[in-house]
């Protein structure tokens, strides 16, 4: 192996982590963000909507998770109108931990721990 | 019922009173303190149901306003204050979301006090910013304590008194079948140990008065035999006697010339002696006076030629030597041994069963020795001699 394609290899190594680390913020950003832009109702609504029933992080994320996972009309916590409207979303292609992880970061851009003045 | 009975009662007596005083005692401030403990708690919860409606007016209010605010929430992030009131939310994993002022959360009580202030928890149906439980507290003006506190204290002051005659007509009742069966013992002892001293008394001071010489040598022999029992006769007597009445015999102490009371105890030991023939001997080594009871101190002296005799062997011999400050009584007897020196002052304790005895003597000897402060000090050699001495 000369010079040159030791360099390579290197930018090849760099370039797939950097890829893999851009993944996880994506997922959130393309998964959710993206689609939920289409629709009338911002994301921080819902947010506010499981905040309302579930009240703790543990709580609000499992269900949230649940509900992604297997989504139906009965475990939405949106109202009717909006359902009939919409309808119920698809189940998510995400894997588990890509889910979490988009989870925690909308978690994170919406609690209300310390934005309270 | 005399004065005197009254004091013999006084020790055992007064071991009752004292246990049951105590119990009673403790019974008491326990029962007083559960009931003011109970008042104490009730007036409390009555303030606290008192503020109870205030409070959830305010909790009403601040629900409404965490209500808009969580509607608002993307345009508004001021959390809604009132100078009437602190408050606090707490998600339902009871971390706390916001508090007006330092709050801990109790979830085992909707109603509280705390630190001086009255807290109300609530939970509302639906969780505005994600608040399970909602406090709101306000100051306790502590007029309810002030009230209760003054309360307390005559309550506890009456309760008291009263708790302190029920128990004086408790402990009457309760001591009187002692008392009357300590009076019942000591009434019989008393009477029989005074209907005995006159006989034997009669007895000792006639034979003291026969002439021995005009007597042939068998009556002479069996005179003998009967002073001999007639004297430990009494010696018993006087040791009962003694410890029957404790120390209610009257003492007059005096300056004793100690040989002179000595050599008067040696003679009237003589014919015991004599009976056991046992030389019995006493020596002055140096002059000596003790300022004492004289009745108590030949009680002393008795109860130590008694036992030097009582436990001499035949033909043994028995030697009381007065110092300056001490007086000292040898036997060649059959001695005590050396683990059994120590137990020798408890009462009716025998070391041996070769000569009869109640085992009062030693004990007297410790009782009158511990009421003149002497130091009675006691060695031996088992089976060659006894040495007991009494100094001061």
């Amino acid at each position: 192996m000369d010079e040159g394609e030791r360099v390579m290899v290197r930018k090849i190594i760099l370039t797939t982590l950097l890829a893999c680390a851009s993944l996880n913020a994506s997922a959130y950003k393309n998964d959710c963000v993206g689609c939920h832009n289409k629709l009338p109702v911002s994301l921080d609504k819902y947010f506010y909507r499981y905040l309302l029933k579930y009240s703790s992080e543990r709580n609000v994320k499992s269900a949230m998770f649940e509900y992604l996972k297997n989504p139906s009309q009965e475990s939405s916590v949106m109202a009717e109108a909006f359902i009939s409207r919409f309808g119920v979303k698809e189940k998510t292609k995400l894997a588990d931990e890509e889910l979490s992880e988009a989870l925690d970061r909308y978690w994170e851009k919406y609690k209300v721990f310390g934005k309270l003045q | 019922m005399s004065k005197e009975k009254d004091t013999y009662l006084a020790q055992s007596e007064k071991q009752t009173l004292f246990r049951f005083s105590a119990l009673y005692f403790l019974l008491s401030v326990v029962i007083i303190s559960g009931f003011s403990y109970m008042y104490y708690d009730s007036q409390k919860e009555l303030t606290l149901q008192e503020k109870k409606a205030t409070l959830q007016e305010y909790s009403k209010t601040l629900l409404q306003e965490l209500k808009e605010l969580h509607v608002n929430f993307d345009k508004n992030r001021i959390y809604p204050r009132d100078e009437k009131f602190d408050s606090a939310i707490f998600d339902s994993d009871k971390k706390l979301i916001y508090a007006t002022s330092p709050t801990h959360l109790r979830v085992d009580k909707i109603l509280y006090l705390e630190g001086g202030m009255i807290h109300l928890v609530s939970i509302p149906e639906s969780y505005y910013l994600g608040a399970k439980y909602v406090i709101v507290k306000m100051k306790d003006d502590a007029v309810w304590l002030g009230e209760t506190k003054k309360e307390l204290a005559i309550f506890v002051f009456l309760a008291f008194f009263f708790m302190l005659s029920v128990g004086y007509v408790l402990l009457r009742l309760f001591l009187k079948p002692m008392r009357d069966a300590i009076h019942l013992l000591d009434r019989f002892i008393k009477d029989t140990t005074h209907e005995l001293n006159t006989p034997v008394s009669t007895i000792v001071a006639n034979i003291e008065m026969i002439d021995k010489n005009s007597l042939d040598a068998n009556l002479l022999k069996k005179i003998n035999r009967i002073d001999v029992g007639a004297k430990t006769i009494s010696n018993i007597y006087q040791d009962l006697t003694y410890v029957a009445l404790g120390n209610k015999i009257v003492t007059r102490d005096e300056n004793l010339d100690v040989y002179g009371v000595a050599k008067e105890r040696a003679d009237y030991f003589k014919s015991l002696a004599n009976a056991k023939k046992v030389s019995l001997r006493v020596e002055s080594l140096n002059p000596s006076t003790l300022y004492m009871d004289k009745a108590k101190f030949s009680k002393l002296l008795d109860n130590l030629i008694s036992n030097a005799i009582k436990y001499n062997k035949i033909n043994g011999s028995i030697v009381i030597s007065v110092n300056a400050k001490e007086i000292i009584v040898r036997d060649t007897g059959v001695g005590i041994a050396l683990e059994n020196i120590s137990k020798l002052q408890e009462r009716y304790s025998r070391f041996n069963n070769v000569s009869g005895g109640f085992g009062l003597g030693l004990n007297i000897v410790a009782s009158i020795a511990k009421e003149y402060d002497l130091k009675v000090e006691t060695t031996s050699k088992e089976k060659e001699w006894t040495k007991v001495s009494a100094s001061w």
